[in-house]
């Protein structure tokens, strides 16, 4: 008996052993637009099969998004149109890691994903639905390292919103000898962006807005609202982690370098940035053309106002703009004429306006 | 037991300890408040004030007569250096580039960061540091690159041409110019300098204005050295080859060892493993004309691991830097506040005392800012190693006692060589004792010349002392350990 026993628990702990890097949950979509798990927390490199169980009255999807795109999976599935929901309101683009189909009430569907460590956002992109039902994976070596869940930002929570928002009048610990105050520069190691990036947080209502700017391409990468940077990874140990994204990415240039001068695509040499009441203005060169641009935040709403000087020239200046959902560019100048405006020649200064409507 | 007592606290009184703190003494410098003080770079400003970089991207400057500290910038990535150009204008290196920090506006905080370099690669591996700058009296600036690590990868984007037989190998440089030491002219033109660096971790000028470099043990570096720096040398580190212009197309690591031997200048001196450094970190030399002791015009290293520095004793042999190194401030006595590890960057303040930056960096080391003052008084110690025909001449800071002076089994002496290779570290090989057949004091016992039995070239002879003495006994030798790199006989 005793032999039978010790064989038992030794399958068990097989079993457990095993089970850390293959792990299977349980979700259901409840009534009110609602995952029954909000947030959940495996280690990282774990194989996670996601078993979506949907008990509402109404269909629905469950996708797992690369860290810090939830929104901009959502407005990709919304911008689908007519065609979302043949295609599961799924979205053609790499921020998607995982999905299941359209799955109707009383249904199930089930996803495998495997996750490095890194907090992975799952929402539903049905219609409406993004803004809501919403969730998150944790994968993580270090589960006291995570936000209170009543602080948590990942996760939907009206009531947490609102004292987020009056917290952000008081000073945070910043890791500095001084408190952060936006606007704020930090060089460091970004995802999604060449290895001289600099983050730039910018002040606003709810954690404000921030966005990456590229100083190997010069170019901004990405732009996010809700918040700034966490650094404390990054500034432990040796430096080789990542500085994380705090907040929700909107707007990411897939488009390359955005300005032709003449006819040419020019490669681009930055010069550095000046800052002015704290705002950098960043400086380059391209094709002789020296460029500043300066970035603000839209007053109101998730947009950036990007204000380009440029030094005399005869070349022609134009900015090619690939479209994205969600996000709307307004010039001071010329018209966008399909994915391109052309300035007038001799202009010195334009100012693009680029808005996130929903 | 009570004449015991009595007669051992009269023996104390009778010959006082004489350490090192008797002439020297280590003060730490409060850093503000919610400062994490891993300090990147120090440097005076004309004006008096320090200014001091930190791993979070802070520039602060230190007043040492308020020892107040005010933020001159902040936000850049992981600053490990930085030169003080007029008190209103820096230049600071950090990961991606080489940047000139300018107060336009006269408010005490920089304004304007001017790219001044950022022409070299990076991979986005934690091992590429940037390092630097230092100035020549021509107003070249030099910077040195660290080669990226093997103990992690490298990101999907890099910035500058990837090279994949340059990612090869414990230390790699894919990205262009990874090991190599730039310079950069008054009109901003880049030019790669010098090749073989793995983890140049310190650079900086002698005296006479020659350039010099450390680099730290590991792969290829059988031991931690000091190389005399000279345009389109290579100082032995593989990887780096493959950014040497017209090189060909292949790993450096397939070619044999004694090709790369061949094409490489070894170091001036190196610093045997264990009993001098373990990872040396930045050079200076004393220009303080006498405020910080007897060693006027000498170079001092740091090092990450050991609550001590080096100093340098060159010798110039048919034209070509070698010489010896010897421990500062090791052993200090009992009394006073103990030198830290981690002694990341050094700088020579306008007082004459000499500013240590700490840090660990996610290695050993320590935290914060030291400094150490000059007392007065000559404490008894090496001032020169040199190389004669027969042996060796040691020349001291004051007259030594004669009779100890004297004594042969006071001298006892060791070689050996590092094996250059592929692997990590080398043993130290072929250990052979030297028999010293005859010791000479000069007139005024200030130099003891040492015949050898037999001298041979490329190997570290490492010299153990006994207790000489000078005063009448009342001065003690300072440091008793010396290792001379014996790269060439005299001619």
């Amino acid at each position: 008996m005793l032999k039978i026993l010790f064989q038992f628990s030794c399958l068990l702990l097989c079993i457990s052993a095993h089970a850390q890097r293959d792990t299977v949950i349980q979700i259901s979509a409840t009534g009110g637009l609602q995952y029954s798990q909000k947030r959940i927390v495996v280690k990282p490199n774990t194989r996670l099969t996601l078993v979506f169980q949907n008990k509402d009255d109404m269909a629905h999807n469950l996708v797992v998004t690369r860290p810090n795109s939830r929104l901009r999976v959502v407005e990709f599935a919304l911008a689908l149109g007519d065609k979302g929901a043949q295609k599961h309101y799924i979205p053609a683009i790499d921020d998607v890691l995982a999905h299941t189909t359209s799955v109707e009430p009383g249904n199930s569907d089930s996803i495998t994903v495997k996750l490095a460590e890194g907090g992975y956002p799952f929402v539903c992109t049905f219609p409406g639905h993004g803004s809501i039902m919403y969730g998150i994976i944790y994968a993580t070596k270090d589960v006291k390292r995570l936000p209170a869940p009543d602080q948590d930002i990942n996760i939907p929570n009206p009531t947490r919103m609102q004292e987020a928002a009056h917290r952000g009048h008081h000073p945070t610990v910043s890791g500095h000898p001084f408190p952060m105050k936006l606007p704020a520069v930090y060089r460091t190691f970004m995802p999604d962006c060449g290895p001289a990036a600099i983050a730039v947080g910018l002040p606003g209502p709810n954690g404000g807005q921030s966005y990456v700017f590229d100083a190997g391409e010069c170019r901004i990468r990405y732009a996010w609202s809700g918040g700034f940077v966490d650094n404390t990874e990054q500034w432990e140990g040796k430096g080789q982690l990542l500085t994380k994204v705090v907040g929700d990415i909107y707007f990411r240039d897939t488009g390359g370098f955005p300005w032709r001068v003449g006819n040419a695509v020019p490669k681009a040499q930055f010069k550095g940035y000046r800052l002015v009441n704290r705002y950098p203005e960043f400086w380059y060169v391209i094709n002789g053309v020296e460029v500043h641009e300066l970035v603000k935040p839209l007053p109101a709403g998730r947009g950036l106002i990007r204000t380009f000087t440029f030094s005399p020239t005869k070349q022609s200046l134009s900015f090619i703009n690939k479209p994205q959902p969600g996000i709307r560019l307004q010039s001071s100048l010329g018209r966008f004429q399909r994915e391109i405006l052309t300035l007038p020649p001799g202009t010195r200064q334009v100012i693009l306006k680029m808005m996130y409507d929903v | 037991m009570f004449a015991l007592l009595i007669l051992s606290s009269f023996l104390f009184a009778a010959t006082p300890a004489d350490t090192i703190s008797d002439y020297y003494e280590v003060e730490t410098i409060l850093t503000p408040a919610g400062l994490v003080a891993e300090t990147g770079g120090l440097s005076f400003l004309p004006d008096g004030r320090m200014a001091a970089c930190f791993h979070r991207g802070e520039i602060m400057l230190y007043n040492p007569k308020t020892k107040v500290w005010k933020l001159f910038a902040d936000g850049l990535h992981d600053p490990l250096g930085v030169v003080a150009v007029s008190n209103r204008e820096l230049l600071v290196i950090q990961r991606p580039e080489l940047t000139r920090l300018t107060d336009t506006n006269g408010d005490g905080v920089a304004d304007l960061y001017e790219t001044v370099t950022d022409q070299y690669g990076m991979s986005g591996n934690y091992h590429e540091f940037a390092f630097g700058p230092v100035r020549d009296a021509k107003g070249n600036l030099y910077i040195s690159l660290n080669t990226g690590s093997n103990g992690a990868g490298i990101r999907d984007e890099v910035r500058g041409q990837y090279e994949p037989l340059g990612r090869q190998g414990r230390m790699y440089a894919c990205v262009p110019y990874r090991g190599w030491v730039l310079q950069i002219t008054p009109d901003g033109k880049v030019k790669p300098f010098a090749s073989g660096f793995r983890s140049p971790n310190g650079i900086g000028f002698d005296a006479k204005g020659r350039l010099f470099v450390t680099d730290n043990q590991g792969d290829w570096l059988g031991t931690s050295k000091l190389y005399h720096v000279k345009e389109g040398k290579f100082y032995g580190h593989p990887a780096s080859l493959v950014w040497r212009p017209g090189f060909p197309s292949v790993d450096p690591l397939t070619l044999p060892v004694r090709t790369l031997d061949s094409l490489r200048t070894v170091e001036s001196i190196a610093f045997p493993h264990e009993s001098m450094a373990h990872s040396p970190t930045q050079v200076v030399f004393d220009n303080t004309g006498g405020k910080f002791g007897p060693f006027t015009g000498q170079m001092f290293v740091g090092d990450m691991d050991y609550a001590h520095l080096l100093r340098i004793l060159p010798d110039e042999v048919n034209g070509q830097i070698q010489g010896a190194c010897i421990p500062f401030f090791s052993k200090a006595g009992s009394n006073g506040v103990a030198m830290r590890i981690g002694n990341n960057r050094l700088a020579f303040g306008p007082d004459g005392s000499l500013y240590l930056g700490q840090t660990d960096h996610g290695w050993l080391g320590s935290k914060g800012i030291q400094r150490i003052r000059y007392k007065g008084g000559v404490p008894l110690d090496i001032m020169a190693m040199k190389l004669t025909h027969t042996g060796f001449t040691l020349t001291f800071t004051q007259p030594l006692d004669e009779a100890t002076a004297r004594e042969i089994t006071n001298y006892k002496l060791r070689s050996y060589y590092y094996e250059y290779h592929q692997a990590y570290g080398s043993p130290q090989m072929d250990m052979q004792s030297v028999s010293v057949s005859d010791v000479e004091v000069s007139a005024d016992r200030r130099t003891v010349l040492l015949r050898l039995e037999t001298i041979k070239p490329n190997r570290i002879y490492e010299l153990t002392l006994g207790n000489l003495a000078a005063g009448n006994g009342q001065k003690k030798l300072m440091n008793h350990l010396i290792c001379y790199t014996l790269n060439k006989l005299v001619e």
